[in-house]
């Protein structure tokens, strides 16, 4: 086992702001990442999108910056920058050289702090352009691509927060107005709704000290207090969606509810997904696609998330001409054998070295290396989780990942969303119990 | 509350690309080593100067199913036994072949390299290609036949490259073959497709990461010395110029009844490295065209007019010529208007750049590579690249020199020097020189296609079913 142990230091300011600051000088970059608590999870009903809808509206400028200056400013002294909104959180960041650090944080200050005095109507209208084609582009033009919106819509139920997808619905898009979008910012955009990580060739006190000089005057805001959700329990199922046609092979999607990132029941979850159809010796590859060359593909994963469920599937690509029934039932009948024996030493270790390997190289750049201790210490509430998270997984028994699986990947509880390519002898489109 | 001043940026320290160690095996195997402390996963990566023109026309994809399936089964393991050995070490492991030869990547910690190393022997000397593997492969390469058909952007770079290369040219043709050439592949197809280019003769293997404490020429000595050379010379990177159609430039436009968007791929061919003048303004003029958030392309067609979610342009240098491709998709009933608009924006370049578009280009290239071969798979990647180029990354090195005195004179002529070798703005029309693939609503969308006048329009219909 390779032994990691990232320095993390972390402060809170007065006004509320979290900051994390992991020095490491091997290059004279700096990667500086903001998570804010607001993803698609906050938005209410008649409003979804708004959260991503937002986040473009943040390179649109802000009280000192011009519309698409944040980007400008940044490259031109050598950043490599973006955002991207999920259930949970929306992130900023940008890696900078070094004698960058104080302009990247002057300008996300600026835009944490003061970003309605630019936000206009026409903005709003172009950004909303935009997100649409963005919408068309991921989703509404390419085969499979609405398949996760139609196991969310699947596997939470309707009035859950992660019911609806994080792109949201154009009809509310369309209905955002620009009070809407000014209310938004002042309930969720504030410090002591943030995580602010640096991580890369600065020392803690600098990194403190630039912090403080450029986010310290930002004002706290009142923070929304609604609870997070309570353990959702498994399906009563199972549930099923068809999808018919426009596709050019039959996926199936064989999806679960699980329990919250981070805890032990959710890891025990992730290695149970990863030895039955994650690893490249999986058991659902030895079953489908060697075996039975039922399946051209198969995959397995899982989606840590903080509101009270978090999700898993299986993928399999069926080869043509195989019953896509049959590949489900063969699914089913290798997640029961699971359950009953639980994985074997091999196993075991093949999911720890491949998961070894999988994390220190995410964590090898000090941009996603950022990303992860932003991400821990907003979500789950420990950053220190990048240098631990192995030897948990590691801690997970046969049996622990047996009786997990038996909970929570049990095939009555799955939900199945089929993209089907052939409509002969099948039902038409339409959810059924 | 007292609004903090905007702070001034001190400029970044010149920076070199790291320095390799290299040692030559005389097997003709050609070891680079990089340490880079701190990245305790090594990345191994081997670039073969192995030709896809070197496959027969009719098993073409031969070298794509041979190298997927080189992990499939060994001499001594089965294929499940090799996957579950590769596994419990931690190791991943890919293969697979481009234009410029066959690369395989190889990522382990630190702490497995030697086994690492011993699979990979068994992988490269060892392969046993069994017929059920094979046969899976080539199901597989089949369906991935079908998605790519499907998938707009992959639809429209199989049209493109077809209507730009001539027709008996390799490049003309997808690089993993066609329906009718990749079913017939047997097990021998492939064995002796790897046989005969499998060897170590001109190959290169680059190791990078945190190689504190390791000898790794010593590691790589032993398990690849005994790696048969194939017995001849081979260079270490493929030198022939593809072939252009004669009649490369026109708009060819698939059609997808009712595509909410048009896949749109702009391209014409474009220099290498070796191009008079140098590569460096290259780079710069792909970057101000269409190469970020703030070029030309997205400050029209993303920021002022809401077509498109964004649209990338780069030149893409081979080791002999090269391209200048464009791609992105809008929104459909913006079909014609963002290609009248796009090809515009493209064609702009002869009027000239301005010194701050140029020194934005210039300083986000040269200020950002450090942070871009900070990892150990991004200078190992770069350093396969550059070997398969017939370069070592000493050129990146004196390439981010050369860059820091680029200026919009240079540019300019680089501009029109790519312009005139593709025969763009040569007066006879708009949007001559330039090969246009779309993938859309043909019905829809044809007629204002042709109002243009950018060119010959076509229309290509796939079987639907």
């Amino acid at each position: 086992m390779t032994a990691i142990s990232y320095p993390l230091v972390e402060r809170t300011l007065a006004n509320g702001l979290r900051v994390i600051v992991s020095e490491d000088h091997t290059a004279p970059n700096v990667a500086v990442n903001l998570w804010v608590g607001v993803g698609s999870r906050h938005e209410s009903p008649g409003r979804t999108g708004l959260a991503h809808l937002f986040e473009h509206l943040m390179f649109q400028g802000s009280r000192n910056v011009r519309s698409g200056e944040h980007f400008s400013a940044l490259m031109d002294e050598g950043a490599r920058l973006n955002a991207t909104t999920w259930f949970d959180r929306t992130n900023y960041f940008e890696t900078v050289p070094t004698g960058a650090l104080e302009l990247a944080l002057w300008l996300e200050a600026d835009r944490h702090g003061h970003l309605l005095d630019a936000v206009t109507q026409e903005n709003l209208d172009n950004q909303r352009d935009v997100v649409k084609e963005e919408k068309r582009q991921r989703y509404d033009n390419v085969p499979y691509g609405s398949a996760l919106i139609d196991i969310y819509a699947t596997v939470f139920p309707e009035d859950h927060p992660y019911h609806h997808p994080t792109i949201g619905s154009m009809e509310d898009l369309d209905a955002a107005t620009l009070e809407d979008v000014h209310a938004f910012y002042r309930s969720h955009y504030g410090p002591n709704n943030s995580v602010l990580t640096l991580v890369g060739d600065i020392s803690p006190d600098k990194g403190f000290a630039a912090a403080e000089k450029y986010f310290g005057q930002l004002p706290s805001i009142e923070l929304p207090t609604r609870p997070r959700h309570a353990q959702l329990p498994p399906i009563e199922g199972p549930l099923r969606v068809d999808r018919v046609g426009e596709v050019p092979n039959d996926r199936l999607y064989v999806a679960f509810r699980l329990p919250v990132d981070a805890t032990p029941d959710y890891l025990a979850c992730q290695v149970a997904v990863d030895v039955l159809g994650g690893l490249t010796s999986s058991r659902l590859m030895h079953r489908l696609v060697r075996t039975d060359e039922t399946a051209v593909a198969v995959g397995g994963w899982t989606m840590g998330l903080v509101d009270g469920v978090g999700l898993g599937a299986f993928t399999v690509d069926v080869s043509a001409g195989a019953d896509p029934d049959g590949v489900e039932q063969a699914l089913c009948e290798e997640i029961e054998s699971f359950v009953a024996e639980g994985p074997d030493e091999a196993e075991l270790e093949s999911v720890i070295a491949d998961t070894e390997r999988s994390w220190l190289s995410a964590l090898a750049s000090i941009e996603e290396r950022a990303d992860h201790i932003s991400h821990h210490a907003l979500l789950t509430g420990d950053p220190d989780y990048v240098n631990t998270y192995v030897e948990r997984l590691r801690r997970v028994g046969a049996d622990d990942a047996r009786a997990a699986a038996a909970v929570w990947l049990d095939p009555g509880s799955r939900a199945v969303v089929r993209y089907l390519s052939d409509t002969s002898g099948r039902d038409e489109e339409g959810e059924a119990a | 509350m007292t609004a903090v001043a905007r702070p001034v940026v001190a400029a970044p320290e010149p920076w070199d690309f790291p320095l390799a160690r290299t040692h030559d095996l005389p097997n003709g195997l050609r070891l680079l080593t990089y340490d880079v402390p701190g990245q305790y996963v090594l990345s191994l990566r081997l670039g073969l100067p192995v030709s896809l023109r070197d496959e027969p026309r009719d098993r073409e994809g031969v070298a794509t199913i041979m190298a997927r399936s080189l992990d499939e089964g060994t001499q001594r393991w089965s294929a499940e036994e090799f996957a579950r050995l590769l596994e419990r070490k931690g190791v991943s492991f890919g293969a697979g072949i481009a234009d410029a030869g066959l690369s395989l990547d190889l990522d382990v910690v630190k702490g497995n390299l030697e086994p690492a190393l011993d699979l990979l022997r068994q992988i490269l000397t060892e392969p046993a290609f069994p017929e059920t593997e094979v046969a899976r492969q080539v199901r597989t390469r089949l369906a991935e036949i079908d998605q790519e058909r499907a998938v707009p952007a992959a639809r429209a770079g199989l049209e493109f490259v077809r209507t730009l290369y001539a027709a008996e040219d390799r490049s003309s043709r997808p690089t993993g073959g066609s329906r009718a050439t990749v079913a017939p592949i047997t097990r021998d197809d492939v064995a002796a497709f790897h046989e005969e280019h499998v060897v170590a003769a001109g190959v290169t293997m680059v190791v990078a990461g945190d190689l504190a404490g390791l000898d790794v020429p010593e590691l790589v000595a032993t398990a690849l010395g005994g790696w048969g050379s194939g017995g001849r010379e081979r260079a270490r990177f493929l030198d022939r110029r593809a072939m252009l159609a004669s009649d490369r430039s026109r708009i060819v436009l698939v059609s997808r009844p009712g595509s909410v968007q048009t896949e749109i791929m702009v391209g014409a061919p474009g220099p290498d490295r070796s191009v008079d003048g140098g590569w460096a303004p290259y780079p710069v003029l792909g970057f101000v065209l269409g190469g970020s958030p703030t070029a030309r392309v997205d400050a029209v067609l993303r920021e002022e007019k809401g077509y498109t979610y964004g649209i990338r342009s780069s030149f893409r240098p081979r080791r002999a010529g090269g391209l200048f491709l464009t791609s992105g998709s809008v929104r459909a009933d913006s079909t014609a208007e963002s290609l009248r608009l796009l090809v515009e924006l493209l064609e702009s370049g002869a009027a000239g750049f301005s010194d701050k578009e140029i020194r934005s280009g210039v300083d986000f290239i040269s200020k950002t590579a450090p942070g871009r071969y900070a990892t150990a798979d991004a200078i190992a990647d770069e350093a396969v690249g550059m070997a398969l180029d017939g370069r070592t990354t000493e050129f990146v090195t004196s390439n981010l020199r050369d860059l820091r005195t680029v200026d919009a004179p240079r540019v300019d002529a680089a501009y029109a020097r790519f312009a005139a070798g593709a025969g763009i703005g040569d007066g006879s029309r708009p949007g001559a020189g330039w090969t246009i693939a779309l993938v859309g609503d043909a019905d829809a969308h044809l007629e204002a296609i042709r109002d243009l006048g950018l060119g010959e329009v076509s229309v290509v219909r796939d079987d639907q079913g």
